[in-house]
């Protein structure tokens, strides 16, 4: 039984890409088949006008219609008539893809480098605020207008980094000169960042014409603009910060693959002693790759400022944590952090679409997308583990001596 | 072998001998236990085996010599069921199989004692020898434990083994647990063993006690195969040899009718010199210096004690010792993997002891580590990937912080293919090669750095004798051009013929310093046993001057 799981997990670590995208597709049709059984089951034990009478019982949902509306409603329904490009439903899906796209950057950075950093949602908090305040305060001596919009933005995103990225730092460092575990620094800072920040608002930025737990509104030109050619007029996304996102998720793969820097955090996160080894200092490597990784988060929390709610709010959803799921799903590649994000948004915005069509309850919906999640994360999931325990072994064709990939051949026991 | 050994085994199994005989599958008339009949393996892109016959005689030992990669370990896994072959038979004791999983293989009565053990460290020899089969009682209800004492005692005293079968493994010493591997085998029923890389984890006296095990299984009538590449273990221990060349069988030979030159030669396929030749050459100025270094190990304990080494342009200093001694740290402290606790480290004449790892590393120190797995590769990255190690900062591959792919891939290729990596696949991840392939590899990039000053630590470790004189080669010619040289080996042979000037470390200090032509095998010993030289044989643990 452990010789069957073990050669399984040596077969997932030998995959190639496109093994990957079909077991992965596989994975969405099995999580879809069974999610569909447990709402069709479900609605025997809801109650309802009409439904399915099947033997006596009235089955009230049905699946097919929930899933053509967590799939095609976050699209906006684009099969039915009078479909616009620029429709809430699909604005709303690139909106959260957008912001998991940073978010999913953020611990995936972080996790190549040997990280866990669970402390993006308080990397994203902290710079949201420093670009709220940042951008409030900055307003008042930059002019208005065109001008405002191009200095303002690039330095709101920019403070959002800053902070982040200081918010970032102070795990990193605490790991490299103190030892202490990031998990544990981060998840505890996570808590932190809200009573600071918290203790900010009331302390000096809160809007006092607000009675809500919010800064004051950065003026409309500091927002991310809808522009250029399609404007999303429903629903606060911009066009151009998503392909800002899509374009700094390009220069982190080609940072990791192709720079010296993007190396050194690859082999420090694979395998530390032969970044020792290879002239690398470890502790350096471990802040500045913390520091990146809340920067990214950070970047995360500004455009959450400047495109979605033109303020900060006390009350932030939870982008870092469900960055951990994008991140995981995309097996901590940035280009697949792009693809997992989508997903996500899609299941964000289906949600909602799914409730104002049928009478699937909210939870039943929660169950059927995190279905999909367990199902398209587990091979990944255990490719990664296979990739750390086991070598790949016998289906990889490169040896000819057939030794036991992952031993030594020893030493010289004659001398 | 004659009919009289048959009748050392069991009579069932002589019975059938017999018959085997009578259907004639043993065309020479003598008892094969196992006969591999024209053996093909391919993986893509390799033939790992290319139509190998192997006849082993029952109650012989067989040693199967060949080179890092030329096919042994593949030729025994299909033996032993993991790979199915492409072509030919598999037979044993006369009987056809075809072998799915190591199981059926055991069925058959065949053991594999890999070179790395499969025990549980925690649990005693006993339950790791019955692991997997305990005989039971109560219906299947319990463990039958005084069963599998009393089986183990008589497998012991059968075989003169020194067990204790109430022992933890992970208290006992490396040869103790390889005969638990032996017994754990026997346990199952096995009456092939084969045996892999026996003796690349024992000391030179645990390999006596080897051979000892062995001769006994074989007058008992088991047929040991075991896998070496060193030439002297297989003349000494084996009743018959079969060279394994590039997945090809290049012929049995009776070890008493050849030399150790000629079996090299069967081996590499070339003439092979098997000492290193190192004429004197003109040192110059010293390259590196430490004076007064002393190194605390991880728990605090003083490993390295004020040790004065100099090393010279053009010199082989080499470091003997027991492992444990202070060598790791010594090393570690003059690469820069290590802050030493006092005293100072110069190179070029420049005060480096506050330098950083990468900054050694860029002005020129190549460094070959004790440990390649842990420190010298990515083993997830591919060679290419790995290649760069070490430069990933330099204006040769990587100026302005951007890799240049191309270069490296070109630089890597070279490696593979000036020190003979095997596969040459630059593309494959550094897990999948073999620790004397790896080694290979971590030499040629360390070599390839245009280098003033070489540490290499056990260099040619685990490496095939072909190679082994090609490394040995490439840093005598380094030495020529004027590299330093800090060698550091357990390999006394090595140690002596390539070094210029010899220090014995014992418990973190020199004992000694001297020509290795004037101290003799022996004497080595005994410094490295912590005895310090006579007054009048040789100058004190100063290393001032070469010669």
């Amino acid at each position: 039984m452990s010789n069957r799981f073990e050669s399984l997990l040596e077969r997932l670590a030998g995959l190639s890409v496109l093994d990957r995208i079909v077991i992965s597709l596989a994975a969405l049709l099995a999580a879809v088949l069974v999610g569909g059984v447990l709402v069709f089951v479900s609605g025997a034990f809801a109650s309802c006008r009409s439904g399915l009478q099947l033997g006596g019982t009235t089955f009230c949902y049905n699946p097919m219609q929930v899933y053509y509306e967590l799939f095609l409603g976050a699209l906006g329904h684009p099969l039915e008539g009078g479909w616009s490009l620029t429709n809430y439903s699909l604005g709303r899906t690139l909106q959260q893809t957008t912001l998991l796209i940073f978010a999913g950057l953020s611990v995936a950075v972080a996790f190549r480098a040997g990280l866990l950093n669970i402390g993006t949602q308080g990397q994203l908090v902290v710079g949201g605020l420093a670009t709220a305040v940042t951008v409030v305060y900055a307003a008042s001596i930059v002019p208005g207008g065109f001008v405002g919009t191009v200095v303002l933005i690039p330095l709101g995103v920019l403070a959002g980094a800053v902070g982040g990225g200081l918010y970032g730092a102070i795990p990193g460092a605490l790991k490299a000169y103190a030892d202490a575990n990031e998990v544990i620094t981060t998840i505890m800072l996570n808590i932190i960042a809200a009573g600071i920040t918290s203790t900010l608002l009331s302390w000096q930025f809160q809007d006092p014409d607000s009675s809500n737990p919010e800064t004051r509104p950065v003026p409309e030109y500091a927002e991310i603009p809808n522009i250029p050619v399609i404007g999303f007029e429903e629903v606060n996304f911009s066009l151009l910060a998503l392909a800002f996102a899509v374009v700094l998720m390009i220069g982190m793969a080609w940072l990791l693959a192709r720079t010296s820097f993007g190396y050194e955090l690859r082999t420090s996160g694979e395998q530390p002693g032969a970044a020792a080894y290879g002239g690398v200092d470890e502790k350096r490597m471990t802040v500045a790759s913390m520091t990146l990784s809340g920067a990214l988060g950070g970047i995360g929390g500004a455009f959450w400022v400047l495109m979605v709610h033109g303020q900060w709010l006390e009350n932030v959803p939870s982008l870092g944590f469900d960055g951990i799921a994008v991140s995981v799903l995309a097996g901590n590649s940035p280009i697949g952090v792009g693809a997992a994000a989508f997903l996500f948004g899609v299941f964000q915005s289906g949600s909602q679409s799914i409730s104002t069509a049928t009478s699937v309850p909210k939870e039943l919906v929660g169950v059927l997308t995190g279905l999909i999640i367990l199902f398209v994360a587990m091979p990944e999931f255990f490719r990664l583990i296979g990739r750390r325990y086991v070598a790949p072994g016998t289906t990889e064709p490169v040896r000819t001596d057939g030794g036991d990939p992952a031993v030594d051949d020893g030493g010289d026991g004659d001398a | 072998m004659t009919e009289s050994d048959v009748e050392t085994t069991d009579g069932t199994r002589s019975t059938e001998g017999v018959g085997r005989d009578a259907a004639g599958l043993s065309e020479t008339g003598s008892d094969l236990a196992v006969h591999l009949d024209g053996i093909t393996k391919r993986f893509p892109g390799v033939v790992a085996n290319d139509d190998v016959d192997l006849r082993v005689e029952r109650g012989t030992v067989h040693a199967l010599l060949g080179e890092n990669g030329a096919g042994k370990t593949t030729l025994m896994n299909v033996l032993y069921g993991l790979y199915e072959p492409e072509a030919g038979r598999v037979v044993v004791d006369g009987e056809e199989r075809a072998f799915d999983s190591p199981r059926d293989a055991i069925d058959a009565g065949i053991g594999m004692i890999h070179q790395h053990f499969m025990l549980v460290d925690p649990m005693t020899i006993a339950e790791n020898i019955a692991l997997g089969n305990e005989p039971t009682k109560w219906f299947g209800m319990a463990i039958d434990r005084d069963r599998i004492r009393s089986e183990i005692r008589d497998l012991c005293d059968r075989y003169g083994f020194n067990v204790d079968p109430n022992a933890v493994v992970e208290d006992a010493s490396v040869g103790v647990q390889q005969r638990v591997e032996i017994l754990k085998a026997l346990f199952r029923g096995a009456d092939v063993l084969i045996l892999d890389e026996p003796t690349a984890v024992l000391t030179p006296q645990e390999v006596e006690g080897l051979y000892d095990v062995l001769e006994e299984l074989t007058d008992q009538g088991k047929t040991i195969i075991f896998i070496t590449h060193k030439l002297e273990e297989a003349t000494h221990a084996a009743d018959a040899i079969t060279v394994l060349r590039d997945g090809e069988s290049v012929g049995t030979v009776d070890p008493g009718q050849t030399n150790r030159e000629a079996l090299a030669e069967r081996m590499v396929g070339r003439e092979v010199i098997l000492e290193a030749e190192s004429e004197p050459v003109e040192t110059g100025e010293a390259v590196l210096s430490t004076r007064d270094v002393t190194v605390e190990d991880a728990r605090g304990i003083e490993a390295v004690s004020g040790i004065d080494l100099d090393v010279h342009a053009g010199e082989v200093l080499g470091i003997a010792g027991v492992d444990g001694n202070g060598q790791s740290e010594l090393i570690e402290a003059i690469t820069g993997l290590r802050t030493p606790d006092e005293g100072t480290i110069t190179y070029d004449g420049t005060d480096i002891t506050a330098w950083s790892r990468r900054r050694r590393i860029e002005n020129g120190m190549a460094y070959i580590p004790e440990d390649r797995q842990e420190n010298g590769l990515v083993m997830p990255f591919d060679l290419v990937e790995n290649g760069l190690l070490g430069s990933q900062r330099s204006p040769q591959f990587a100026a302005g912080g951007r890799i240049d792919w191309d270069g490296v891939r070109d630089h890597t290729e070279d490696i593979i293919e000036t020190y003979d990596v095997r596969p040459p696949d630059a593309n494959a991840a550094a897990q999948s090669f073999s620790g004397g392939n790896q080694q290979k590899f971590i030499v040629g990039r360390e070599f390839e750095r245009d280098p003033s000053l070489v540490v290499a630590t056990h260099p040619t470790r685990g490496v095939d004798i072909g190679s082994t004189e090609f490394i040995h080669d490439r840093l005598l010619e380094l030495r020529r051009e004027g590299v330093a040289v800090l060698l550091v080996s357990s390999n006394l042979d090595e140690i002596r013929s390539l070094s210029d000037r010899l220090a014995v470390i014992y418990e973190g200090e020199f004992i000694d310093v001297t020509d290795p032509d004037d101290i003799t095998e022996e004497d080595l010993g005994l410094r490295m046993a912590g005895q310090r030289p006579d007054e009048e044989t040789h100058d004190g643990p100063d290393t001032g001057e070469s010669q």
